[in-house]
């Protein structure tokens, strides 16, 4: 078909970038008039967390694991919210918790998490390592000189030996060299038998459980590699003697944002022509999102999040574990299987997904000269980091009042900091109607990373507070984050 | 025709009439440009042949690499050449997608160079392409590569400005086509022939063919890729239109089925977005006009590719002695044997424990007297019949239990009398503790 035109006569038809918005999320959006009150009470920007949904994404986690008749742990990435009512949930539930420092340590014991079910990774400090040793939690060390400092820790408190997992890093692939980007942390796959060293000389304070990776990457095809290098790497710790059981393969099993792909494909295809300057920009200053055009010509690629991502979380994993390993050629899944190991993962993101929303009131509605339409937000790029992350999706209206104008407005999202990168999105976006100020905007679906990883009290403009949300009794309740444990108080029942 | 070498046989490929039985139109003639014949087996080995050529005496005294990025036919056609005068060949790549093609490289002594996949957590720093990318690796080398760049390399272009275009113009009788159909990658085929047939026809329309923006076809770029390419001027195409996999495969079935010709996918897009685009011009015409297609490379190395999108077009007939063909009732009557029967069975030695996991798992641990058959090759001596005696006794052994029950259903279908699957298998074993011992 010839490719058409997609501008009619100036008149510019709205990209949109829908959400994708399950049952539960659509249900607590349905209650505009709590959630304005809500708003109105405790200030914007409001963080609202759906503590239940998490169980259902754990769940369906599980059912891969049962799938391929596999056992293990999924242990949440808290670094990808702050929230107590997720982690505190969570304890509820059979999962572990990936912790990454030592607030979020201290946070996961207080919420009930045992420290079986608790793993430390990511880089630390002495006062870490030694809540973890004398807790017992797993430590999945990034190099020898953490496990030899843990082991020091160990033997000067005669602490009980502890769990270690080894993350690795740097694997070669036969035949086609993939590369993978460089990493900060693990140890290089080459130099196993010096982590076995270390292993074996404080084998009173170290206990060996398994080796780990985590790749920032969603190619399969690397992380195929990287779990068929742990498999070599577990079968030198059985050569010597060791016997380590399992295989973490860390996060980064993505989430599917857009509700549909075809918008994904029109958006990202009208992007192009943009930056081309074949059609009128898309873009606050003609962003290109890392395209840029020389002679004509489009450079660069895109740098964005794929936002439609069909396969995705739980689906990512099935089809990694039903990937050929390269050199073994068989699937991945049975070969952990026939192993006997256990396998663990470690999703931030995707087991957050759909659990969250960040509502923002609306403080001005202007139209520009230039025929620009600019909506104020009272809340910045920090507090919604869509930006950051590279993840382009439309928020939600909440409407106060029944709008005034019906019918879509392209608009710029502008921020609260007098900086002029403030903007929410540097993407013009398209509303299907137009907000007055007083109503909100909901930011959906932004529990992972896009709430509170990057907020900052700059300008003293206040971090927002965060609620939960919760569905009990057959109706939506409400209270602050710190206050909500899995318990619900009751209303007497006469 | 006798030659010195394979590279004086690049070039002069047939054009051939397609029988207007096929393609249905009344008033044009549709010729297709064989390019599939060309030695190394596609229209690249011309671009490849002429962007080497001038450097090649310069690269060999260096001992220079000869370095490109492509996943596919100008990779083969490179490696070939650079292998013909003492070269080695690097392929740089972030879509190697089609499996043959990556193991016909493999053969051909190239290395091949997989570029990492986009980061989970976006870095807003990274707006490397992947040309930038290996622009910095062949930068940070200090030297020693032949990069031929055939996304901006006019040579490229140059190849069939002054081969593949005359050679079409001297076939039609000194005459160009009235409409000329290509499939896009470098843009160099499409813009050189369409510039040689406008020096004898200005008037000639030229329709460019790109993947619709969801699609893989190999070989060619999406509607939007196709702007990253240097070669690509859109002022070259009167028109350019996408065609999805479907559309190439579909026409790739008629050229292979119907006209003698084993095209690959990339040809069958171009037979079925020409014969699309005419259509509507046919049914207008009160004279005779030409139109000329190419058919780029040929179908052999794109049977996973071509399984994958039908696998009805390859249904073999079902083999026997197949655990498909049992049913959960089947399996549910195999006979199992628990923990603790199994262990008293394996001490007195009474019969043979086959093992069906994987070579490495069963060396790591294994139940002691047992033997090892992968359960791919169990399955696949078992297509052949009974690979012992049918009194024999018999414990299958598998990580849970499932596939072993199923095996010992299908021993049972096809007149085992003694075999037994391990109930809840390796791992019930190990949790209750009994012995697994490794040589
Ligand atoms: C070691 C480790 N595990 C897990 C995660 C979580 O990744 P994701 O949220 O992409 O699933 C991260 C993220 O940075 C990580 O560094
Ligand atoms: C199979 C196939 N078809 C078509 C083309 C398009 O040719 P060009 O690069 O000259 O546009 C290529 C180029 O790589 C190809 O490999």
């Amino acid at each position: 078909m010839p490719v058409a035109p997609r501008l009619r006569s100036g008149v510019e038809l709205p990209l949109y970038l829908s959400p994708r918005i399950a049952p539960t999320l659509r249900s607590a959006l349905n209650e505009s008039a709590l959630l304005t009150q809500l708003s109105d009470a405790l200030g914007s920007p409001l963080g609202v967390i759906l503590p239940q949904q998490l169980a259902d994404n754990v769940a369906a986690f599980r059912a891969v694991f049962s799938d391929h008749r596999l056992g293990g742990q999924v242990y949440y990435a808290h670094k990808a919210n702050r929230s107590s009512a997720l982690v505190r949930e969570l304890a509820a539930t059979d999962a572990g918790i990936d912790v990454a420092s030592l607030a979020e340590l201290q946070h996961a014991l207080g919420a009930g998490f045992v420290p079986q079910r608790i793993m430390a990774t990511g880089p630390k400090n002495q006062e870490f390592l030694w809540l973890a040793a004398r807790t017992g939690v797993t430590v999945s060390a990034d190099s020898v000189g953490e496990l030899v400092e843990l082991a020091t820790l160990v033997t000067e408190w005669a602490l009980p030996p502890v769990r270690v997992m080894t993350r690795l890093s740097g694997f070669i692939s036969s035949g086609v060299q993939l590369s993978s980007r460089r990493s900060r942390f693990g140890v290089s796959a080459f130099a196993v038998s010096q982590v076995l060293d270390v292993i074996e000389k404080h084998s009173d304070a170290l206990d060996l459980v398994g080796v780990a990776f985590h790749l920032d990457s969603i190619g399969l095809p690397e992380k195929t590699v990287a779990l068929e290098g742990c498999l070599a790497a577990l079968d030198e710790c059985r050569r010597r003697g060791l016997r380590p059981w399992s295989v973490d393969i860390g996060g980064g099993f993505g989430v599917n944002y857009l509700a549909d792909g075809a918008q994904w494909e029109q958006y990202t295809s009208a992007l192009t022509e943009a930056v081309l300057g074949k059609r009128a920009p898309l873009t606050w200053n003609g962003h290109g999102y890392g395209l840029r055009a020389e002679a004509g010509h489009i450079r660069g690629s895109l740098n964005l999040y794929p936002a439609h991502r069909p396969v995705s979380g739980p689906a990512y994993l099935d089809r990694l574990l039903r990937a050929t390993a390269p050199e073994q050629r068989r699937p991945l899944g049975t070969l952990l299987l026939d192993n006997m190991y256990d396998l663990h993962v470690e999703p931030g993101r995707a087991l957050l997904d759909q659990c969250g929303v960040v509502l923002a009131s609306v403080l001005e509605v202007r139209d520009e000269a230039n025929g620009d339409t600019v909506v104020r937000l009272d809340c910045n790029a920090r507090d919604v980091s869509l930006e950051e992350h590279g993840v382009l999706m439309d928020p939600v209206v909440v409407h106060r009042t029944a709008p005034a104008k019906p019918g879509p407005a392209g608009v710029y999202l502008f921020g609260n900091l007098c900086l002029e990168a403030d903007l929410i999105t540097r993407r013009k976006v398209f509303l299907p109607s137009r907000p007055r100020p007083g109503d909100l905007l909901a930011f959906v679906n932004t529990a992972g990373y896009l709430m509170d990883f990057s907020a900052t009290q700059a300008l003293r403009q206040p971090v927002g507070r965060k609620v939960a949300m919760y569905h009990d009794d057959g109706a939506w309740r409400w209270c602050l984050d710190e206050q909500y444990w899995p318990v619900h108080r009751r209303a007497e029942t006469a | 025709m006798r030659f010195e070498t394979m590279t004086d046989a690049i070039g002069n490929t047939p054009l051939v009439r397609i029988d207007p039985a096929v393609h249905g139109l009344r008033n044009i003639d549709l010729y297709a440009k064989m390019e599939l014949l060309n030695p190394f087996g596609s229209l690249k080995d011309r671009a490849a042949w002429n962007m080497v050529r001038p450097l090649l005496t310069q690269a060999a005294e260096r001992g220079d690499t000869v370095v490109e990025l492509s996943s596919g036919n100008t990779a083969k056609a490179l490696a070939v050449i650079a292998g013909m005068h003492g070269l080695a060949f690097k392929s740089v790549t972030n879509r190697m997608k089609v499996a043959e093609i990556k193991d016909l490289l493999l053969l051909l002594g190239a290395e091949i160079d997989e570029l990492p996949g986009q980061a989970e957590c976006l870095d807003p720093t990274d707006t490397d392409d992947p040309l930038t990318r290996m622009y910095h690796r062949l930068a940070g080398s200090g030297g020693g590569y032949l990069h031929t760049d055939q996304y901006f390399n006019e040579l490229n272009v140059e190849a069939h400005l002054s081969g593949t275009g005359p050679e079409i113009v001297k076939d039609l009788d000194g005459r160009a086509p009235d409409y000329f159909i290509a499939c896009v990658g470098t843009a160099g085929s499409s813009t050189g022939v369409a510039a040689a047939l406008r020096q004898h026809n200005p008037g000639v329309h030229v329709v460019g063919l790109v993947a619709h923006k969801s699609d893989f076809i190999p070989g060619i770029r999406t509607i939007d890729e196709v702007h990253e390419v240097g070669l690509f001027d859109p002022g070259v195409y009167d028109t350019v239109a996408t065609i999805t996999a479907d559309d190439a495969i579909d026409g790739l079935l008629t050229l292979v089925r119907r006209c003698g010709t084993l095209a690959g996918p990339t040809g069958g897009g171009a037979y079925q977005g020409a014969v699309r685009h005419l259509r509507a011009i046919d049914a207008e015409l009160t004279e005779r006009r030409t139109a000329v297609f190419i058919v780029c490379d040929r179908v052999e190395s794109y049977m996973s590719y071509l399984r994958e999108r039908r696998p009805e077009l390859f249904g073999r007939p079902a083999r026997r002695n197949s655990t498909l063909t049992l049913t959960d009732a089947d399996v549910m009557q195999a006979a199992t044997m628990d923990v603790v029967q199994a262990q008293r069975w394996v001490a007195e030695r009474r019969g043979l424990v086959v093992d069906l996991r994987s070579p490495f798992a069963y060396q790591a641990l294994h139940i002691d007297g047992s033997i090892n058959i992968v359960d791919e090759i169990f399955a696949e001596l078992l297509h052949g019949g009974l690979p012992f005696g049918s009194s024999q006794p018999v414990l299958l052994v598998c990580p849970v239990g499932e596939k072993s029950a199923r095996y010992a259903a299908l021993l049972s279908r096809m007149g085992h009398t003694d075999v037994r699957s391990l109930d809840g298998g390796i791992i019930a074993w190990r949790d209750a503790g009994a012995e697994l011992v490794c040589d």
